[in-house]
């Protein structure tokens, strides 16, 4: 790839998603009962909410004994999270020592190219069959990567939203490939004036 | 002619009146001109601009026999409607007639009148053989009423019939509702054929929503790479004029301020009906044709406030002065 060029468009992530697994089944009315300030209506939702304060993020707690984090801003919350969940779990008794693996599944993120940007070029620069825009439906152009595997929102004003990276790296790579996809198809407009 | 000369054979995307009886447009090997001149009493094809004759002893594809009405027309034509991919067997099959005349016009006699009978009404079961012809016999007449509902021209509902049969084809239906991908389809053609309806239209007509037919035009036009330009506000800028009634000149006017606003980027990002609304609202306060924004919302079917967040956009960035 291409060397690191000077001020390059910022990307922040916005949300994490992993998945866990304690490898036991669990009884979510016991759980229910152990933890404190949990949402749990198996009417509604079958697996129980437990809403973290620090870092502010949720698990979702299923009988299968899989945990799902959201809301994490970055890898360490996740990990994080999921361990104050884990240890949370084991101080009310209840077995968690068949160990835990953690995969992030989603990382969402975003960031600012700093430039206006024309969609309907950039549709048929980038190959109508490659990008999804339809304004009728959705303001934003939606370009699906094939490697890293992501899915990049771009909107009129420059602003971008990268989906389905498993890793940080994925997501400033496909940014990185789209700026410079831009770039070669002068497509780029003009830097906005703060 | 001694030498023949290659032709290069060119085909040229139908431009309809001329190619209602040339299939392709040839050029001329000589001067390039596309002015060429079927000849049928000499039957020969001759260049226009320079006289040479490019071809010889030319078929003539239509009837040898003439009809001076259309009662004579349809006396002396052997042949039936043209096929039609709007129909599930294309308007191919055969019907027996109701009438019970036999082929000299005579009355069918009295005691095979129920032989008749019967063969006509298997006739017309066996017409459909199949769930599949079935499913696709109730997609095309769906989509017929949607269309009929809307005031579609034949071209947009044969494009769609198109469509949904390649969709069928590729077995995109599955799992998604007949009604839905014939919406869809309608929708797609009606783009194809640059003569663009909402989806809110299509919806209200159809027994689908707009976000299932939204949902389902994105998959098939990702799945038959139907290659669709995004909607240009400019496609809508009759229809909603003419609705409104306003005068041809609004119309060109909308469309200058539309040509302008896309050059200045102002439409991308931007709802397409929401633009040409607010460019129709703006070219009819300037020329003093106004209609408010509530019945400009209306017609476009967007809200008002789409209009002035538009208009307030076109206005700024073009040095539109509008006093009200």
């Amino acid at each position: 790839m291409e060397k690191p060029e000077k001020p390059k468009a910022i990307i922040n992530i916005e949300n994490v998603v992993a998945s866990a697994s304690l490898n036991r089944e669990l009884d979510l009315e016991k759980v229910a009962e152990a933890l404190e300030n949990i949402e749990y209506e198996p009417e509604q939702f079958p697996g129980l909410v437990y809403r973290l304060k620090e870092p502010k993020t949720a698990a979702l707690i299923f009988r299968s004994g899989k945990i799902v984090c959201t809301g994490a801003k970055s890898i360490d919350e996740v990990h994080q999270s999921i361990a104050q969940t884990v240890e949370k779990m084991k101080k009310h008794g209840i077995d968690v020592s068949h160990g835990v693996d953690i995969q992030v599944q989603n990382i969402v993120s975003s960031a600012d190219l700093n430039a206006e940007l024309n969609l309907d070029a950039i549709a048929v620069g980038l190959g109508l069959e490659n990008v999804e825009y339809e304004p009728e439906q959705f303001p934003g152009l939606v370009y699906r990567l094939k490697e890293p595997k992501v899915v990049i929102l771009l909107f009129g004003s420059g602003k971008l939203v990268c989906t389905g990276a498993k890793d940080p790296k994925d997501a400033e790579i496909a940014v990185a490939k789209v700026t410079e996809e831009l770039k070669r198809l002068g497509l780029m407009g003009e830097p906005r004036h703060a | 002619m001694e030498s023949e000369i290659p032709i290069k054979k060119e085909e040229i995307p139908a431009k309809r009146e001329k190619a209602v009886q040339e299939e392709y447009v040839r050029k001329c090997p000589e001067c390039g001109s596309t002015n060429l001149i079927r000849d049928y009493e000499r039957a020969e094809v001759v260049c226009q601009s320079c006289g040479l004759v490019i071809d010889q002893q030319i078929i003539d594809m239509g009837p040898e026999w003439r009809a001076f009405d259309q009662e004579q027309r349809v006396k002396r034509s052997r042949v039936g409607a043209p096929m039609t991919y709007t129909i599930h067997d294309k308007g191919l099959s055969t019907m027996i007639d109701w009438r019970n005349k036999d082929f000299y016009g005579k009355e069918i006699a009295p005691r095979r009148r129920a032989q008749i009978y019967r063969l006509r009404k298997w006739q017309r079961r066996i017409r459909v053989s199949n769930a599949t012809e079935r499913n696709l016999a109730f997609a095309l007449s769906e989509l017929d009423r949607v269309a009929s509902r809307l005031g579609l021209p034949r071209n947009v509902r044969e494009t769609a019939a198109v469509i949904y049969r390649r969709a069928v084809e590729k077995g995109l239906i599955r799992g998604r509702s007949i009604e839905g991908v014939a919406a869809a389809a309608l929708y797609a053609a009606c783009r194809q054929c640059k003569v663009p309806r909402t989806l809110d239209e299509i919806a209200d007509v159809s027994r689908v929503g707009r976000k299932e037919i939204g949902r389902t035009y994105r998959f098939i036009a990702r799945e038959l790479e139907m290659k669709l330009m995004p909607t240009n506000p400019t496609d809508y800028v009759a229809r909603f004029a003419s609705e409104l009634r306003l005068t041809g000149e609004v119309q060109s006017k909308a469309i200058e301020i539309l040509k302008k606003a896309a050059e200045k980027e102002l439409t991308s990002g931007r709802g397409p009906t929401g633009v040409a609304a607010a460019a129709i609202y703006i070219a009819s306060v300037l020329l003093g044709e106004k209609r408010t924004q509530r019945e400009v919302a209306e017609v476009a079917g967007v809200t008002e406030v789409t209009i002035r967040n538009r208009y307030k956009e076109l206005a700024e960035k073009l040095d539109i002065d509008i006093t009200l």
